[in-house]
């Protein structure tokens, strides 16, 4: 089979344009899945191997405080495996800038390695249980050892040895560090769902020995978490039941199971979007290969019809001749796959290396992973083959005698636009030609209009990442926060001691809140979430309804969280049971209607008037925070006062969050250009495919028209316009195409903790489009080259 | 002699849109084993027709096509492609090269068909292209493209080599050499050939003379002193 491998190479090098366009749309798709495929399973293995090493809690328990001995009674509840007792409290912090941030003070029993949860050291060493104080003696510096995370560390500059000074109990505590660690609960390190973005200059973990937590806390003997294994096929949510009637006495604050716990959820929701897009991205590229290799291989097979005759006159088998023909998709294939391996291995490098920057863990698995290398050769080779041996199928009925006579013209006949007279009559010729082109070739036509869709589609989809996270922004920073400094306190304190704040120079407006942890309970069904009370007319914080029309604090009622409804099932008007779960106080159960939705993109959303609040706590003027709108110019004298002050748990600074934000947002610009650049190549390949085709396709039409006197302008615009009908077509479908791909992406990565709102700005379809222009135009122009070279004469006597 | 092909009432008939055409009716005739056939008709006269269904390209409508005993005329797809590899050599009137393969590669292509083909240089000598076989058909004049489609033909040591028009695109003496060079293979490999022509005059190297009109054999004539194809006139 020599010779037919020579002109296989042959063919190759004469196409060799359209075979680097459709390698290319290849090595995207099989780089996107080893890459992704690699990263994901890279990623979703240190974390399997993180959990198990480190026996990560089945099921958190949280309460006000419990004596130690109580895990012993919840070790005998069947289906345990195993319990830790532990404390975990948010402190605020105090570091070396005097920076205001809050540190999760987590407790750990010496041995770690018999606990739940149990820490893994990454630099430093364990710090001591005992400490150089003695009992009621005032703590000094070097007292107390403690491990904090390492970014954390890394971001405030810590290092062996410095000092952190918490504020505990009213009294600040200076703690040295002498390591740093992390735990299977800080992968992703989050105050809460309402915070958008890591921020380890604002929060950190803080693990220590227990008996200093204890000391420093002032809970002697006492826990407020318990962390619980399951054994393999309990009944999570029973033994979940069991254990909270052992916890009652002692003040159940909340509960929740593993896929819960905010680093786990956030890991699961990264995993589930590298997933989703290590399926749909590759599918759609290798998709569209194999779309370009049919068309180009459909027409090969047409235009070498009288090739394939005398082959198959020689005593060539149509198996063979398609073989031939077929080897063509395969060598796309091969080539495609080992250099999207390639590439794929560098990606899934680069992936791995932007996840050590965000999730903490302590070995990162960076396996090349062979199975997605294997699978990506298969899937491009199976896709390749299936679409060279579809387009090749007519070599079965081509006809030696019949191949060596002309073949007869296609049926012509009249296009359904020729019906509408008055537009058929305003087109000129070069638009009538090519509307007849196109209905001439459908399937090219369809195929390459399908082409252009995805590529606009993808367009829109890798614009519209922009666009939410600036609607969120917009949203979240701007229309609802209106506030400058949002102030939390350790603990609520009356609203007259605001007055301490207001009165600082440059304070505009303040308005307090209260917020409060609940759990709503309706028909047996029950959700947690925060309640905060604002007062009535209150315009630092705007809230929304479900139809993003402003709606105001109600004087009675709450409103609810959407999502909130729809897990109790409950509806506008019903009643609900508040069960507060403040960790002060016994817990308290009112009675309250639900009399509005309200649409809050990020953290809880369940709103009642301040005075509402305070009734379900059944306490007067209690306040546990304030916002503040502020002069810009005496910020940092604010900020100095606030830090002064010991009640005072966290300031937020808009301004600082949005600074984070855009830091954050530089990373994301990175892959949404690739996606960009992704996106304009697929489209470029398959418009520089058809009109390859279509050049070759009409030389000898074009080149009568020469002869008649068409100027190569004139000529080129005719393919140009044949060109247009078919990516204007696509790309005018391409748009709502995108906006499905939108819609689908989403809910295949949408979250119990953040939703990505379906937004995309105007702007972005423009862009969108000018996108689309840009990579029709290039390909066309790279395509038509060859008009400026038509050889009339040639041309016109070749009658291949 | 022996008889290769028995034709025996072949008719072949064509539907173009609604016009039928009947490009043979009721043909019998024999080509005998060694002989060299020409086959005489002006254009339309069903000549090529009869070449194709001769050498496996085509069906017969109706009638018989028997091959050294083996009926063809309702071969599968399969076995007719078995039969023109191994054979049949076909020479075109347009040569029909492979564009993307040189002569020598063109004739390889053939001989990568066949358990035991000729030596392909040796051919490629034989028909005088030892010097021009690497060239590619555009690089090539007319009639040195027929000689390369010649080597393609004669590579597989075919038993019956069919000439379409074999000189019907080249000069007169470029036609000569081509039709020496088939005299040559019938002589020193004893292959059958069967050469379609419109070019009387060439009827006079042929063993017999096969005149077609309307789809028909009018008459068929045995030639007891052949010409060599160098002294040949038109």
């Amino acid at each position: 089979m020599s010779a037919l491998n020579n002109k296989l190479w042959r063919t190759i090098s004469k196409t060799k344009g359209q075979f680097i366009a459709v390698v290319a749309v290849v090595v995207v798709g099989v780089a996107v899945y080893i890459g992704m495929t690699t990263a994901y399973y890279n990623l979703n293995a240190s974390k399997e191997k993180f959990y198990r090493d480190r026996n990560f809690a089945d099921y958190y328990f949280q309460v006000v405080k419990a004596p130690q001995q109580v895990t012993k009674q919840i070790e005998t509840i069947p289906g345990v495996a195993g319990v830790t007792g532990r404390i975990q409290k948010d402190v605020s912090l105090v570091n070396d800038f005097n920076k205001r941030a809050t540190a999760r003070l987590t407790s750990y029993t010496m041995p770690v390695e018999y606990e739940i949860n149990s820490l893994q050291l990454l630099t430093g060493r364990f710090f001591a249980a005992e400490t150089a104080s003695q009992p009621g003696e005032p703590i000094r510096t070097g007292d107390i050892e403690i491990l904090v995370d390492p970014q954390y560390a890394e971001g405030n500059l810590l290092d062996f040895g410095d000092t952190v000074n918490i504020v505990a109990e009213g009294k600040i505590v200076p703690l040295t560090v002498v390591g740093t660690a992390t735990g299977p609960e800080f992968i992703y390190l989050m105050k809460d769902a309402g915070t958008l973005l890591p921020d380890p200059k604002t929060f950190g973990i803080i693990m220590i020995s227990r008996e200093r937590a204890e000391e420093i806390l002032n809970l002697k003997g006492q826990i407020n978490q318990v962390l619980i294994s399951l054994v393999p096929g309990a009944d999570a949510d029973r033994v979940a039941r069991q254990v909270e009637d052992v916890l009652e006495p002692y003040g159940n604050l909340a509960s929740y199971p593993r896929k819960q716990q905010l680093s786990n959820a956030m890991l699961e929701a990264e995993l589930d979007g590298l997933r989703a897009s290590s399926r749909f991205m590759p599918a759609i590229f290798l998709g569209i290969a194999a779309a370009i290799q049919f068309v180009i291989l459909s027409r090969m097979v047409r235009s070498q019809r009288l090739q394939i005759g005398i082959m198959k006159a020689l005593g060539y088998r149509s198996r063979q001749v398609i073989l031939h023909y077929t080897g063509y998709s395969v060598l796309v294939a091969l080539c495609g796959a080992f250099l999207g391996t390639l590439f794929g291995l560098a990606l899934s490098s680069f992936m791995s290396d932007t996840y050590a920057m965000y999730f903490n863990l302590p070995t990162t698995i960076g396996a090349v992973n062979t199975q997605a290398i294997v699978y990506g050769f298969v899937f491009s080779i199976v896709i390749s083959t299936l679409a060279g041996l579809t387009a090749c199928r007519s070599v079965v009925t081509i006809n030696p005698a019949e191949s060596m006579r002309p073949e007869p013209p296609k049926g012509g006949g009249k296009t359904l636009i020729e019906d509408w007279l008055w537009l058929w009559h305003r087109l000129d010729t070069a638009w009538k030609m090519s509307i007849r082109s196109a209905a001439r070739n459908r399937g090219r036509f369809g195929i390459t209009t399908i082409g252009v869709v995805f590529a606009v589609g993808m367009l829109v989809m890798s614009l519209f990442t922009l666009d939410a996270v600036d609607y969120m922004i917009n949203k979240h920073y701007y229309q609802d926060q209106r506030y400058d400094y949002l102030v939390r306190f350790a603990s609520p304190v009356k609203e007259s001691e605001l007055l301490n704040i207001e009165r600082v120079e440059g304070v505009q407006k303040s308005e307090p809140l209260l917020e409060v942890p609940v759990k709503i309970n309706f028909n047996g069904k029950s959700e947690d979430d925060v309640i905060t009370g604002l007062e009535p007319g209150a315009t630092l914080k705007r809230l929304s309804d479900q139809h993003e029309h402003p709606i105001e604090v109600p004087g009675e009622g709450m409103l609810i969280s959407q999502r909130t409804i729809n897990k109790l099932g409950a509806k506008v008007g019903d009643m609900v049971e508040v069960e507060t779960l403040l960790g002060i106080g016994p817990s308290r159960q009112t009675p309250v209607k639900i009399v509005g939705i309200s649409n809050q993109l990020v953290g809880g959303g369940c709103f009642v008037s301040l005075q509402q609040a305070n009734l379900l706590l059944q306490v007067r003027q209690l306040v546990s925070g304030v916002m503040l709108k502020m002069d810009p110019v005496f910020s940092t004298g604010l900020e100095a006062e606030l830090e002064e002050m010991t009640a005072v748990s966290s300031i937020l600074s808009r301004q600082k969050e949005l600074d984070n934000f855009n830091k954050n947002m530089e990373a994301s610009l990175y892959s949404i250009s690739v996606l960009v650049i992704f996106s304009l190549l697929l489209g470029f390949a398959i418009v520089y495919n058809s009109s390859v085709i279509s050049f070759s396709e009409r030389q000898r039409e074009l080149a009568s028209l020469r002869v008649l006197g068409f100027s190569i302008k004139e000529v080129s615009g005719i393919l140009l316009k044949e060109n247009l009908l078919q990516s204007l077509l696509g790309v005018a479908l391409g748009l709502p195409f995108g906006y499905l791909m939108v819609k689908g992406y989403i809910s295949a990565v949408n979250t119990d903790l953040y939703s990505l709102p379906v937004i995309i700005y105007p702007a972005t379809y423009v862009y969108a489009v000018l996108g689309s222009f840009f990579f029709i135009i290039v390909a066309h122009l790279l395509a038509v080259r060859g008009v400026k070279q038509l050889q009339l004469v040639e041309v016109l006597k070749n009658k291949d | 002699m022996e008889v290769l092909i028995k034709l025996d009432r072949v008719t072949k008939t064509y539907h173009m849109g609604e016009v039928t055409v009947n490009a043979l009716r009721e043909t019998t005739m024999d080509v005998f084993q060694g002989e060299i056939l020409v086959i005489l008709g002006p254009s339309g006269s069903g000549k090529s027709t009869l070449l194709n269904i001769m050498g496996g390209m085509d069906l017969p409508t109706t009638g018989e096509m028997i091959f050294l005993g083996e009926n063809l005329s309702q071969a599968s797809d399969h076995r007719l492609t078995s039969y023109r590899r191994n054979e049949i050599g076909f020479v075109f009137q347009f040569y029909n090269l492979i564009p993307d393969l040189t002569g020598k590669e063109n004739v390889e292509l053939a001989a990568d068909l066949v358990d035991e083909p000729l030596d392909v240089h040796e051919v490629l000598k034989d028909v005088g292209l030892a010097d021009r076989m690497d060239h590619f058909p555009s690089q090539m004049s007319g009639g040195e493209q027929q000689r390369v489609s010649i080597a393609r033909a004669a590579v597989k040591n075919p038993r019956l080599l069919l000439c379409d028009e074999p000189t019907g695109a080249l000069d007169y003496q470029t036609g000569k050499l081509i039709l020496s060079l088939l005299a040559k293979i019938n002589q020193d490999h004893g292959s059958t050939v069967v050469i379609v022509t419109h070019n009387t005059p060439i009827g006079d190297m042929a063993h017999r003379v096969v005149r077609m009109r309307d789809g028909t054999i009018a008459d068929i004539k045995e030639n007891t002193s052949p010409l060599p194809p160098e002294r040949i006139e038109w």
